[in-house]
């Protein structure tokens, strides 16, 4: 019978439904110091050496160690020595040379890893030496490796020199490409300026002095490696590849690597800062001081000063896509921390502070500034907007600058999460001046309109055509979403005249026509990778054009004065001497309106009370070895708010019996 | 001069009323066609109204010149300088030509969402405004302009190609039948939906690209349809006695096949049409959608959907305004059916 | 027999090398490797990892001729690569593509399988109780609701369904995944209800069709005059000779059983190959989107083939055209 056998079906799904929690874990990690987080898209590379985005260096910021470190609560950014004794100072040659010494710490292991015992038998492990450095520095020269940084650090002794070299040897002789690449570094000469002087002294010579440099060793690119790692694991006979499986020297161990799925870490125990806590070493001590208000965010409290970390057992990822369901997961008690999402701010945020619904929750907020600038950018090759358009297209430039309302911008598109950006050196950098008012930055229809007029466009209208002038705006987003932000510029500027219409396209077309220089009005974002002011200024340094010579300029903006202070200011130590030229320039983009500057993102943390010390950090490093949290307090929050409202249920099954009841009794009347 | 493109498009669509209007006369010349079409009348009358209704809106959303007044219009500082020299629909013109917030806008408020800042048009914006200020009604009614390009535009291109093919293999069989399969069995080989992506992401974005996908991956059910029926009618006796005769293969064809599988040709259009506009709303969703279409603003509105306080306007206006389309012609479809064609169509749709 | 066999596996090889060429121009004419370069090493990659990129992944090749060696060009390459199944590495991030697959496919199949047997026993049920009270409201509220499920995307379903069910009722996970085969059903719960809800109202509406048909026809209505009961009458007579057009459906979704539902997979957060498959798009990875697509064709050519033999097994009066 079949209604009896649906019956029997829906009786059983309703037991499931009945069984079932929305609880995502399973119940034995309940009272485990686990902290769980979200990532949105599946790392692309773990190798160090080539690993660039956020979510790469969200795995192997926590599996590698590098000599120098960022201080966890200090602002403006500073070093302070990682596996590294001391951050080193610049030596000057007599040839005008500059070199680096890094002494490493005595003492520190490898984590544990098979390929240890594949070359070094009955051995789980070993000792970190200068040579691994070394070998780490070879490897981003390694042309084959194709490290992203290789060109920058070209200005080693004998970086380039070395990865011609290699590739020559590689090309002409079959049995050097066949050995080892360890070997093949060896036999190359390895690289000139990159020397161990001692078992754990490294020498670093340059051309000239480079104070850059040494933000560079603070990120994973340049962490110590394993030869044994990279030649174990190739990929072959079931091995794993090396860019899937980290062998590092850091807190945690990567001990599940299901990329589009779950990342967990667990506790290292062969960490320095495990092993030797006597040290105090300063990248494996809870910090002692912090900037000012850091001690009332709870940031100092003496439970955690001077404690050995990291704090927690293990590091849960989970894989979540679309941010909406990671949120209600997070409200529920699942994630311990998240952003707060455009959709639910409002609930989240009132005037500026966290909701009363947010209070009761127990939830906590912490506010941040990112070290970025999003801006939208004139392709100065171009003849209408650009440099051939001369005083015209200055005109132009600057008349659309006074259009773009950011304020305006945030408030409808991140929820005033914003801090609208007066030049494109964000707050915390050198050479950034509060109290400068960019006077383009400022919303000015008049002076807009006046300054079309003095362009030849007055009311927008183009004497050659006699219609309005038609500008392109080009984007690789073209999603609903991205077409609903870029209309507000577009509206805005369409009250001046000028009619930009949207090309969105996908991402390959859209490379190819920057490639090509086709193109005339963008958007595009930076995020600092070091706290220099170089590092934004560089986007705009002419010989960086994008167009001629595929660099970070994407502008194309090529103005003879900037590019000469730039070469100036670009290795001077933070100065006044380099605060005016720094000055210098911003007037220059002031007047000269390459970019539109747009915001600095503000970036608004949650996290649940159980979870402490929480400190956003901008530049791409992992905290998560300070974090604690309070995992029994978790539990039974968890249990007081998820509990299932199951009614709905009954409520389906009794209709869809009744609706069976009236059937019948309709089909039996119908049958007499 | 350059003949600028609305132009075009109001030439364009005059042509098309003029030739609907015509076939409908000729098809109503025809009394079995009358009969059929009476019986749809009678049955749905009101699925038939609005199936129109969108029609009607979609016409005078293609309707445009530069120029001229806008209803309810008053002047403001900081207007939209460009719109002075853009053409502007009938249905814009049923609008104040400034009727634009600055930013969302709860149905009939007199306040912004967000903010207590009075609106410009307070109490105006019957389905609210979106992130942008714009309203969301007249946004609404425009994307029926969308749908119908996508359908009908789509449908313009498949129905003559899968006809001719059709009615090439079914008719003539042999090599020609043979090549025809084989083209049909390998592009039904790749699953629909991947077959659009691939295709989106090679051409590009664009309304006529879109189309031009959507009419690549749909044309091959009703070829193969028309193909069969071709081929029964080959074999049956008005069509032998009429070769017989020494008709040519032309007038065979125009004369004896094609009239006979015009029912097919309307069912098929309207069952297509459905398919082709929900099939957009997923390419929206992928990010390969049509600008301003309905899929566009439902896309746009989930996420608004999530937001609390909600956002639910902006969604209820694009949903209702495409589901307001999609069930009267997902019902015409079925009628029709029933009428025209009670056994052929069952088992393939 | 066996040469309608061989014929029709003939007429299966020649559709696959269709369907290669035809993604051949597709993927390989209209895309330039340096901005799926870009993409795979991100913005801040200088121009000389890029021209290496491009060299390491073989693009610099020539399409079609190559003077030096006829078989080095990427025509040559491709159709040897798909039909070898050697997908090589991804464009994303240069793993292996036949790891990504292997690693996609049981996550998918969790997914499809219990959606499809589930609903499938669900519309049946449907269609054949709209069908045995055919005529009463219960058939006109059915059909009602089924167009109106049918007019309804995707998407608002799974809106719906995580709003709702996990939402605001709490009963399950709202999004996520476990390999752990004990943790599984729990997040399977929730995408199989709602695809399940979404495939309702098209299933009930066509078996209904199928059904309504058979139940016309004369054979049943013989059964009927000699008074066999209305409920045996579905049971037997009509459900097992719908069997056919049901088998033709089964057939038509298997390559979506193995690829899964693109849509749910992105939202629900399920690592299987529907999700790569957005992921590809989203990530311009053009070399695992062909790969996916290539074996969700071959999937539908070979079930084809074997439907196609096995009616013939079945019915010798059906053959190929």
């Amino acid at each position: 019978m079949i209604s009896w056998r649906t019956f029997l079906g829906l009786a059983g799904a309703c037991a499931a439904l009945l069984a079932c929690s929305n609880d995502p874990y399973p119940a034995r990690d309940a009272q485990q110091k686990i902290l769980y987080s979200s990532f949105s898209s599946a790392p692309r590379t773990l190798d160090p050496a080539v690993a660039y985005s956020v979510v790469d260096h969200m795995v192997t910021g926590n599996v590698y160690d590098t000599l120098l470190e960022y201080h966890f609560l200090k602002r403006p950014y500073q070093l302070i020595p990682g596996l590294a004794m001391e951050v080193p100072e610049a030596e000057i040659l007599e040839d005008g040379r500059a070199r680096y010494r890094f002494s490493l710490r005595e003492e520190i292991l490898f984590q544990e890893d098979p390929c240890f015992t594949h070359f070094h038998p009955g051995t789980k492990t070993r000792r970190v030496t200068a040579h691994d450095m070394v070998f780490s520095l070879q490897r981003i020269a390694d042309p084959k490796v194709n490290s992203p940084i290789s060109s920058t650090l070209i200005r080693i002794l004998g970086f380039a020199e070395f990865g011609k070299r290699l590739q020559q040897m590689r090309d002409e002789s079959e049995a050097f490409a066949a050995l080892p690449v360890h070997g093949q570094y060896e036999e190359a000469g390895g690289i000139e300026g990159v020397r161990a002087s001692g078992d754990l002294d490294l020498e670093i010579v340059l051309d000239s002095a480079y104070p850059q440099l040494l933000y560079w060793f603070a990120m994973p690119f340049t962490t110590p490696l394993p030869w044994e790692a990279v030649v174990y694991y190739d990929g072959n006979e079931g091995r794993n590849a090396f860019e899937e499986h980290p062998v590092g020297t850091g807190p945690f161990i990567l001990s599940t690597y299901d990329k589009y799925a779950r990342i967990v870490f667990d506790r290292n125990p062969n960490w320095y800062g495990a092993l030797h806590p006597e040290w105090q070493a300063p990248g494996a001590t809870y910090p002692s001081e912090g900037e000012a208000g850091d001690g009332e965010a709870g940031l100092l409290d003496p439970e955690y000063v001077g404690r050995p970390l990291p704090l927690i057992d293990r590091i849960e990822f989970r894989m979540e896509k679309e941010d909406i369901p990671s949120f209600a997961k997070f409200l529920q008690g699942y994630y311990d921390a998240s952003g707060v999402i455009q959709e639910s701010f409002n609930m989240v945020v009132q005037e500026d502070n966290l909701s009363d619904e947010m209070v009761e929750l127990g939830v906590d907020l912490v506010k941040s500034v990112s070290p970025d600038i999003y801006y939208l950018g004139f392709n100065m090759d171009d003849p209408v907007v650009g440099h051939k358009a001369g005083e015209r297209g200055r005109k132009l430039r600057q008349a659309m600058s006074l259009m773009v309302d950011t304020e305006g911008y945030t408030e409808r598109f991140a929820n005033k999460r914003g801090i609208p950006a007066q030049s494109l050196l964000p707050p915390g950098l050198f050479g950034f001046d509060e109290s400068y008012r960019n006077p383009y930055r400022q919303v000015d229809l008049a002076h807009a309109k006046r300054l079309m007029e003095e362009a030849g466009y007055p009311g927008g209208i183009d004497p050659n055509t006699g219609r309005a002038i038609r500008l392109t705006f080009d984007t690789p987003d073209p999603s609903a979403q991205g077409r609903a932000r870029y209309q507000f510029f577009v509206d805005s500027w369409r009250k001046l005249g000028v009619d930009v219409e949207i090309a969105a396209t996908n991402y390959n077309q859209f490379q190819e026509k920057v490639g090509n220089g086709a193109y005339q009005l963008f958007m595009w974002g930076w995020v600092a990778d070091y706290p220099d002011p170089e590092n934004f200024l560089f986007l705009l340094h002419g010989p960086n054009g994008r167009t001629a010579s595929g660099g970070p300029n994407t502008a194309n903006f090529n103005h003879a004065r900037y590019s000469e202070l730039f070469l100036q200011m670009k290795d001077m130590p933070n100065s006044p001497e380099r605060a005016l030229l720094i000055d210098e320039m911003l007037k220059i983009l002031e007047v000269e309106r390459p970019w539109i500057e747009l915001f600095h993102r503000e970036n608004y943390a949650l996290y649940h009370h159980w979870l402490a010390n929480v400190k956003p950090v901008g530049l791409s490093f992992s905290t998560l070895k300070y974090r604690d949290l309070d995992a029994p307090l978790r539990a039974r929050w968890r249990e007081d708010h998820n509990h299932p409202i199951r009614w709905p249920l009954f409520l389906v099954v009794l209709l869809f019996a009744a609706m069976m009841v009236r059937g019948v009794q309709t089909y039996l009347e119908e049958r007499q | 001069m350059l003949i600028q493109a609305h132009v075009i498009s109001n030439y364009v669509v005059a042509a098309l009323v003029v030739g609907v209007l015509l076939l409908g006369i000729g098809i109503l010349r025809s009394r079995l066609w009358r009969r059929s079409l009476g019986t749809l009348v009678k049955r749905r009358p009101i699925a038939l109204g609005i199936v129109f209704l969108y029609i009607l809106i979609a016409l005078l959303d293609s309707v445009s010149w530069v120029g001229g007044t806008h209803m309810g219009s008053r002047g403001s500082e900081g207007a939209d300088l460009v719109s002075l020299q853009e053409p502007q629909s009938v249905i814009d013109r049923f609008f104040p030509r400034d009727f634009q917030e600055e930013g969302y806008a709860h149905p009939f408020s007199s306040t912004h969402f967000y903010t207590d800042k009075a609106l410009r048009y307070p109490g105006r914006h019957i389905l609210g405004t979106d992130i942008n200020g714009r309203d969301v009604f007249h946004l609404s009614l425009s994307g029926a302009r969308i749908a119908l390009l996508v359908g009908g535009l789509t449908s313009l291109i498949v129905i003559p190609i899968a006809l001719f093919f059709g009615i090439c293999a079914g008719y003539f069989g042999g090599r020609v039948d043979d090549a025809v399969f084989y083209i049909l069995s390998t592009l039904a080989s790749i699953p629909n939906i991947l077959l659009l992506i691939v295709l989106v992401q090679a051409m590009g974005k664009g309304t006529l690209q879109v189309c031009i996908a959507l009419g690549i991956t749909s044309w091959v059910g009703f070829c193969r349809l028309a193909r069969g029926e071709s081929l029964k009618l080959r074999e049956l006796d008005f069509v032998r006695s009429a070769r017989a005769l020494g008709a040519s293969e032309t007038r065979i064809i125009f004369r004896h096949i094609l009239p006979n599988l015009m029912h097919l040709v309307l069912i098929t259009f309207v069952l297509l049409f459905s398919g082709l506009v929900l099939s957009e709303a997923t390419l929206s969703f992928l990010g390969i959608g049509i600008d301003e279409s309905w899929g566009q603003m439902v896309d746009l509105a989930r996420l608004e959907l999530a937001r609390d306080p909600v956002v639910y306007w902006n969604f209820f206006g694009a949903f209702a305004a495409l589901f307001g389309m999609i069930l009267p012609v997902n019902m015409l479809g079925d009628t029709l059916r029933d009428i025209l064609d009670p056994r052929t169509l069952s088992e393939d749709s | 027999m066996i040469a309608y066999i061989v014929r029709r596996l003939l007429h299966g090889v020649g559709i696959v090398l269709g369907v290669l060429g035809l993604l051949f121009i597709l993927f390989f004419t209209v895309t330039s490797p340096e901005g799926m370069a870009t993409k795979a090493l991100g913005e801040k990659a200088p121009p000389e990892a890029i021209a290496q990129w491009v060299t390491n992944h073989g693009y610099d090749r020539p399409l079609f001729w190559n003077p030096e060696s006829w078989s080095d060009t990427l025509l040559v390459d491709h159709y040897y690569s798909m039909l070898s199944f050697d997908f090589g590495r991804s464009d994303a991030d240069d793993r292996p593509i036949m790891d990504r697959i292997k690693q996609g496919a049981k996550p998918s199949l969790y997914l499809t399988v219990p959606l499809f047997f589930i609903g499938l026993f669900l519309s049946l049920s449907g269609a054949m109780l709209v069908a045995f009270f055919r005529g009463t409201f219960i058939d006109k509220a059915g059909l009602v609701v089924s167009v109106l499920a049918m007019s309804i995307p995707t998407m608002v379903y799974i809106i719906a369904g995580q709003y709702i069910l996990g939402k605001v009722l709490l009963w399950f996970p709202i999004s996520g995944f476990d390999r752990d085969p004990t943790m599984v059903w729990k997040f399977l719960m929730l995408p199989v209800i709602v695809g399940m809800i979404e495939s309702l109202g098209g299933g009930v509406r066509f078996y209904r069709t199928v059904f309504l048909e058979e139940s016309n026809r004369d054979y049943v209505r013989t059964a009927r005059a000699k008074g066999c009961g209305e409920l045996q009458l579905m049971t037997h007579h009509v459900l097992g000779n719908a069997m056919i057009p049901l088998l033709t459906q089964v057939v038509v979704a298997i390559p979506h059983l193995f690829l899964g539902a693109l849509l749910t997979e992105s939202f629900f957060g399920i690592p299987g190959l529907g999700a790569a498959m957005v992921e590809a798009i989203h990530g311009n990875d053009f070399s695992t989107l062909r790969a996916l697509v290539f074996i969700g064709c071959l999937l539908f050519i070979v079930a084809q083939i074997v439907t196609d033999i096995a009616y013939t097994v079945v019915d010798p009066r059906v053959r190929l055209k």
